[in-house]
């Protein structure tokens, strides 16, 4: 039966040239950019170089002080003393991952500028993130502990700073005219990640300001690694029975907010929470509508398409139900029909997307951030792809099987 | 005739449902995309207000610097005294961080007679800043020493600014409260709108005020103008000299000129992106209208046949199915304007009004134009249908 429906469903297509053309553009078009989308929201959201231990980390990046009678509002990133006097103190924290946000400076080699983006990062920060290195090794604590003028640079630096040279590690670096020695080089890191990328990573203890000041607020953000997987939710509550207690640093304000959040709920707070609400809703929800009335259009047009291809073959439909075919027969296969339209289309789609990533890569407008169509984007694109076949099939079939046999028939 | 062409339209309702509802999003995505281009356009049509080229900034931490308010003055005194020393150097000024292209904004409230003026950008500025800027003094005066005394501060305030608190009338002299009505300002001069967020975002209210020995503990950037024989080598020796200077800082060198490119991608890359996606949207509707309108001719064989015999020339066949297409059309658009118009109404986005009415002129225009330009083949192939063969074919 299945077979029949395909062999009938080709010869449809290859009647009517132009609007399998419309139709497939239509789809294959919709789909690419869809495709696109998606594989640009996984390269966010899903774990990526070098934090793949998103199941069992929390991501503590934003205090909030605020007066709630004046509405006054302080936001910045974490204190170092708050990481170090409070939140360390956890008993289901097993490691902390501590770098301050990404600085910028500058150094210049033969006349030419390079602009470096250089972080302050504890000795546990190479041990939750697994950052690849291609040689050389992170700094120990004990480097941390004596202050040693040590630094990891990216790959990017080292081409940038030392040109093809084989092997930089044991040469030095000259950042702000002080001469750090290179002992690591790990791969670039996506610009996305804003808590990870950087240019140059240094040991806290060197920095210039003093890190350790008392106070909330300060230039640093942590990665919290629970012990399992399942004792996230647990070090989740253990950290907001914790900011209970963490005094109130000025009386001009009377709350303080700090959480311990999952990474896709750290990026949410970031564009449209606060203290209170984690802006989870507000995003998810704007996304849906976005992608919602971007597949209005497509599909009203394809609906509009499709109705006007059944009533051209109202013949077809009027023998077959003289012949005694039921309308749940005829739905089902002009449902198939639209499906394997609408796969092919897909199948366009797939390869459009493939080139547009490439040509993408090629370009590549945000450092750092290659895209590349994994399983997961495929699976996404397959729901998008049956959702389309079923949204754009279901309103004509459902007109068609209403199709009176007589008044069909009598129009040829 | 349009009578007629309503009663041909209400017959088939159902089937003309879903071309309207496709040309009512199409509208409103083509509002939408045109709003956004109309509201860019008209801000980079304004004037710059100030020249960003050879203009340098260097950032440090001021955080090792001494809080002596007496030893600072001398520190940045022989600071300025020895930059504008350099050859390659024309012009030295200290300024509040949110100086143009730079991504730190600072904004206030301002009161006159009660009245209160929100989102005002408030830049601290000294002496020197309208030329290393080039600012353009429309009346009035820039700062000058001798304003450190006197009973008020000093501002300076920018047109935009001006005009919505003085009108037509002058500025100068006058006398503007703070966010709490207290303490009073002077207005000294009103420069030309700087629009310093790039070329496609409107300046906004703005004051400048007067950079004051108590603000030189908050500085963290020096900007500089520099001649046009200024190149690296100059510039790392600048760097050399400025980390001599900060000790145990950060010192960063950055040029107005390619702060400014970064500025601007913020805004044109989604502007092209989502330019992209329209236009997709737009080829894809508009082979399905043309499908469609192509279809439908070919179903009414029958009627234009018998329209052609008793006399209808080809012309008017075609015409008459443009004009159903266009008043099809209307008919969405009516619907459309009605959402369109709720933006000025209701003024959301704080965006001028002037901008949606824009957009919607050039929403409407393109939309007929779209749907003209599809049903101009389908209507010129319905002109050429002989009435004998159609008439047969019935």
């Amino acid at each position: 039966m299945l077979k029949n429906y395909f062999k009938i469903a080709i010869a449809v297509l290859k009647r009517r040239r132009f609007f399998t053309f419309i139709s497939l553009f239509g789809i294959s078009f919709t789909l690419t950019i869809l495709m696109v989308g998606t594989a640009f929201l996984d390269k966010v959201i899903s774990p990526d170089y070098p934090d793949y231990k998103r199941a069992r980390s929390l991501y503590v990046t934003t205090m909030e002080l605020k007066n709630s009678k004046e509405g006054w509002l302080n936001r910045s990133d974490v204190s170092f003393y708050f990481l170090d006097h409070y939140v360390s103190t956890l008993k289901n924290v097993e490691m902390m991952a501590i770098s301050s946000n990404a600085r910028t400076s500058n150094a210049y080699v033969n006349n030419q500028k390079i602009v470096i983006e250089y972080k302050y990062t504890n000795a546990d920060y190479w041990k939750v993130l697994e950052y690849a290195f291609s040689e050389g090794k992170p700094y120990t604590q004990q480097q941390i502990d004596n202050a040693e003028q040590v630094a990891v640079i990216s790959e990017q630096t080292k081409k940038e700073y030392f040109g093809d040279a084989p092997t930089v590690v044991g040469k030095y670096i000259s950042a702000d005219n002080i001469n750090y020695r290179v002992i690591g080089v790990v791969g670039n890191v996506a610009k996305t990640l804003l808590s990870f990328a950087g240019d140059l990573y240094l040991p806290y203890t060197i920095a210039k300001d003093d890190y350790n000041k008392p106070g909330l607020m300060g230039g640093f953000n942590a990665v919290l690694l629970a012990k399992s997987k399942a004792d996230v939710p647990k070090l989740k509550k253990e950290f907001d029975q914790m900011m209970k207690k963490v005094p109130l640093p000025d009386k001009e304000f009377d709350e303080v907010y700090c959480h311990a959040d999952y990474f896709f709920t750290s990026m949410t707070r970031r564009i449209a929470g606060d203290g209170k609400n984690t802006g989870m809703s507000v995003v998810v929800g704007l996304l849906s509508i976005f992608v919602f009335l971007f597949l209005l259009l497509p599909t009203i047009n394809l609906v509009n398409i499709n109705i006007t291809r059944i009533l051209e073959r109202s013949s077809e439909i009027g023998v077959r139900k003289a012949f005694g075919a039921s309308s749940k027969t005829l739905v089902y296969q002009f449902i198939v029909e639209n499906l394997i339209l609408t796969f092919l289309g897909g199948v366009i789609g797939l390869c459009l997307s493939v080139l547009v990533i490439y040509w993408y890569n090629d370009i590549e407008p945000i450092e750092n951030v290659y895209l590349k169509l994994n399983f997961t984007v495929l699976f996404y694109s397959f729901i998008a792809c049956l959702f389309f076949g079923l949204l754009s099939g279901v309103y004509p079939a459902w007109r068609m099987s209403k199709l009176n046999v007589v008044k069909a028939l009598k129009a040829q | 005739m349009l009578k007629h062409l309503f009663k041909l339209i209400w017959n088939k309702r159902k089937q003309n449902f879903l071309f309207l509802s496709e040309i009512l999003v199409s509208f409103l995505v083509i509002f939408a995309v045109f709003s956004f281009l109309t509201f860019y356009y008209q801000n980079y049509t304004k004037p710059l207000g100030f020249d960003y080229e050879r203009v340098w900034t260097i950032n440090y931490d001021n955080g090792r610097l001494t809080k002596n308010n007496d030893s600072l003055q001398t520190f940045y005194s022989n600071l300025r005294n020895s930059l504008k020393a350099m050859p390659q150097i024309e012009e030295v000024t200290y300024a509040s961080a949110n100086f143009p292209y730079s991504n730190s904004t600072m904004s206030t409230a301002v009161k006159k007679n009660g009245k209160r003026f929100d989102r005002v950008n408030f830049y601290t500025a000294d002496e020197n800043y309208d030329k290393v800027w080039n600012v353009k003094l429309l009346s009035g005066r820039w700062f000058k020493p001798e304003d450190a005394v006197g009973k008020n501060k000093s501002i300076v305030i920018n047109e935009t600014l001006k005009t919505a608190m003085f009108g037509n009338g002058s500025a100068i002299g006058q006398l503007i409260g703070d966010y709490e009505d207290k303490a009073k300002m002077k207005v000294i001069g009103v420069v030309q709108d700087v629009k310093t967020s790039g070329d496609y975002w409107p300046a906004g209210n703005a004051v400048f005020n007067r950079l004051d020995t108590g603000y030189l503990k908050d500085i963290r950037n020096v900007l500089i103008k520099v001649s046009t024989d200024a190149d690296a080598t100059f510039e790392s020796n600048l760097y050399k000299f400025m980390t001599n200077n900060f000790k145990n800082s950060t010192i960063e060198i950055g040029h107005l000129s390619e702060m400014r490119d970064s500025k601007n991608e913020v805004t044109v890359i989604p502007m092209i992106i989502f330019m992209i996606i329209a236009a997709f949207l737009v080829i894809n509707v508009a082979l399905g209208l043309f499908g469609v309108l192509w279809y439908n001719i070919n179903q009414r064989k029958g009627e234009i046949g018998l329209r052609r015999a008793i006399g209808a020339s080809g012309n008017n066949v075609s015409s008459q199915l443009i004009l159903e297409a266009l008043v099809l059309a209307t008919l969405s658009l009516v619907v459309g304007c009605f959402f369109a118009v709720q933006f000025p109404l209701l003024s959301v986005f704080d965006v001028p009004s002037s901008v949606y009415v824009i957009a919607m002129l050039l929403a409407v225009a393109f939309i007929y134009l779209l749907v003209f330009a599809c049903a101009l083949y389908p209507g010129k192939q319905a002109s050429g249908i002989h009435p004998a063969i159609a008439l047969h074919e019935e």
